[in-house]
């Protein structure tokens, strides 16, 4: 048995990884997970780098940004031979937000509520500029937030202020009035409304689509070629599990367990099936593409390289001209363990 | 030594162990250690105060605010470098086991990055003891006072001399393998159910 430490963050999409230790996937190919839950981004990803984890459940723009030597601690060469999950995020405002863009105009679809959102920003004047939150600089949640502010003519770099808090320190941020909005994944969205503090103003999927969201990564080199196999064998069942829609109780169960994510088994329900209550008054955003597990989706798509890359250019991060940032981005996505995977089970 | 010359934010919610780490700082020989108790407007703090080393609890929410500063302020001119660089990996190690992350000011000489280092971690060390200490002091106080309380008890209810009564919960807590005051604990609160 080949102990391994795996870090993740409090999230929904870190489900994959989780069933897979918890619920005997591991096990069966001669892998003892040990989780490792972490509060944030940044230490996760320090984590990782000095070796205290073996793997992490990371932001594949993280992932990106740490091997082409963008963020703290890099370059490293990080390798992902397996995608953790697709989509899953979205945007929620405060409830005054809300009620503020609801009064200027439509509310049917991202680019309505945005436009709406922007005539209520306007309307507020030059005082305090509204503030919105992302979970990390190098993530897909500051890419779909801000390309759901532009939906509304709000230039994201002048129009509002865009701060960082960490995904299980967001609900707290709304409540304290820290933060007007954020874009943040599952189920912290959720609770949010739960609390009857944000309304969820769009999902993510409709703002950019099929999006590799987390990666399970690690340092080039770290895990032997054979543990590699095996690991994506354990999660690739594990994710097939975590798919069926009857194994749902179950999983929101074990997610929901204090030492995972401690939150309502049924609110992480609604968010595995994709039916998110999007305010309390019982409005209903629905899309089974909302957040995504099973099948093919689950192999590395170096295409995802390319993409990341264009969008940090676009959000300032990095210079578009810089094609040395090319390589070693796409070799971060390697999709050749989930082949000789596929390989191997087919009858 | 470290050098005298640099300046160091120690950015920490916690004000006891803050000061313990400024205060350590500066018997180093640091003169300029400023301490961030908090994020609101850190930005501006960050760009008035111009750290060459910041050092951060490691679990703090703070810190993916701190990167994304490093990002949109002036502070990326002077690029700023994660102490974590594995060119020392024991600094390293036990800088995380203390849970102590740092970021300097790219080009600063590593040795003596590493004495600042060691002073936070020998700090954040210290705190954590103090603090072990202080929950331990806690516990047997409040173990002390509930066992006088069921010696009382005892004394009233059975018209037994403080030694008898005292002796009486050795003996039980003896014959159950527990502790005494789980014992004084036990007949303090059924006395308290039966008031």
């Amino acid at each position: 048995m080949t102990e391994l430490r795996i870090g993740y963050v409090p999230l929904t999409d870190a489900a994959v990884v989780i069933a897979a230790a918890e619920r005997g996937f591991a096990t069966r190919h001669g892998l003892s997970l040990v989780l490792e839950r972490e509060p944030s981004w940044a230490t996760l990803r320090d984590k990782l780098l000095l070796g205290i984890v073996d793997a992490a459940h990371l932001l594949a723009p993280l992932a990106v940004a740490t091997a082409v030597g963008l963020s703290p601690g890099g370059p490293v060469p990080l390798v992902a031979p397996f995608c953790l999950g697709l989509n899953g995020n979205a945007v929620t405002v405060s409830a005054a937000l809300w009620a503020a863009l609801a009064a200027e105009g439509p509310i049917d679809g991202p680019a309505a509520v945005a436009t709406s959102l922007g005539r209520a920003l306007r309307r507020r004047g030059a005082g305090r500029p509204a503030t919105f939150a992302t979970v990390f600089p190098f993530s897909f949640h500051t890419y779909q937030l801000r390309a759901f502010l532009r939906l509304g003519g709000i230039d994201p770099d002048r129009d509002v202020r865009i701060t960082v808090v960490p995904p299980p320190y967001m609900v707290d941020a709304l409540r304290a009035g820290a933060v007007d909005g954020f874009c943040v994944g599952s189920p912290w969205n959720s609770v949010a409304v739960e609390s009857g503090i944000g309304r969820i103003a769009s999902l993510g999927c409709h703002l950019m689509p099929d999006l590799q969201e987390k990666l399970l990564a690690a340092p080039r080199g770290r895990l032997a070629p054979s543990v590699t196999d095996a690991l994506v064998a354990a999660l690739a069942e594990a994710a097939e599990w975590c798919a069926d829609p009857a194994n749902g109780a179950d999983l929101a169960s074990l997610l929901g367990e204090a030492r995972h994510l401690g939150i309502d088994p049924a609110i992480l329900r609604r968010t595995l099936d994709g039916r998110l209550l999007a305010d309390r008054d019982g409005t209903v955003l629905a899309d089974p593409a909302y957040l995504r597990f099973g099948g093919d989706l689950h192999r590395p798509d170096p295409g995802q390289a390319a993409r990341i890359l264009a969008l940090m250019a676009e959000a300032g991060q990095r210079a578009p001209a810089d094609v040395a940032h090319a390589e070693p981005a796409r070799a971060v996505f390697d999709p050749a363990p989930w082949a000789a995977r596929a390989g191997c089970a087919a009858p | 030594m470290p050098n005298t010359e640099l300046t160091v934010a120690v950015i920490d919610l916690n004000p006891a162990r803050a000061a313990i780490v400024e205060e350590g700082l500066r018997a180093s020989g640091i003169r300029e250690v400023v301490v961030i108790p908090d994020t609101a407007g850190l930005l501006a703090r960050l760009q008035e105060v111009d750290p060459d080393v910041v050092v951060i609890d490691l679990d703090s929410p703070s810190r993916d605010l701190l990167e994304q500063l490093f990002h949109v302020s002036r502070l990326v001119e002077r690029p700023v470098a994660m102490f974590v660089d594995r060119s020392d990996a024991a600094t390293m190690e036990a800088a995380v086991d203390a849970g102590i992350s740092a970021y300097v000011v790219d080009g600063l000489k590593p040795e003596r990055v590493k004495s600042i280092i060691d002073v936070a971690v020998l700090r954040f060390n210290a705190f954590a003891k103090l603090q072990r200490e202080l929950t331990e002091a806690r516990s047997e106080l409040a173990a002390r006072k509930v066992v006088e309380r069921a010696k009382g008890l005892l004394m009233k209810a059975k018209g037994v001399t403080e030694e008898e009564a005292y002796g009486l919960l050795r003996r039980k807590a003896m014959n159950e393998g527990r502790k005494l005051a789980e014992i004084a604990q036990a007949l303090v609160t059924s006395f308290e159910l039966l008031e």
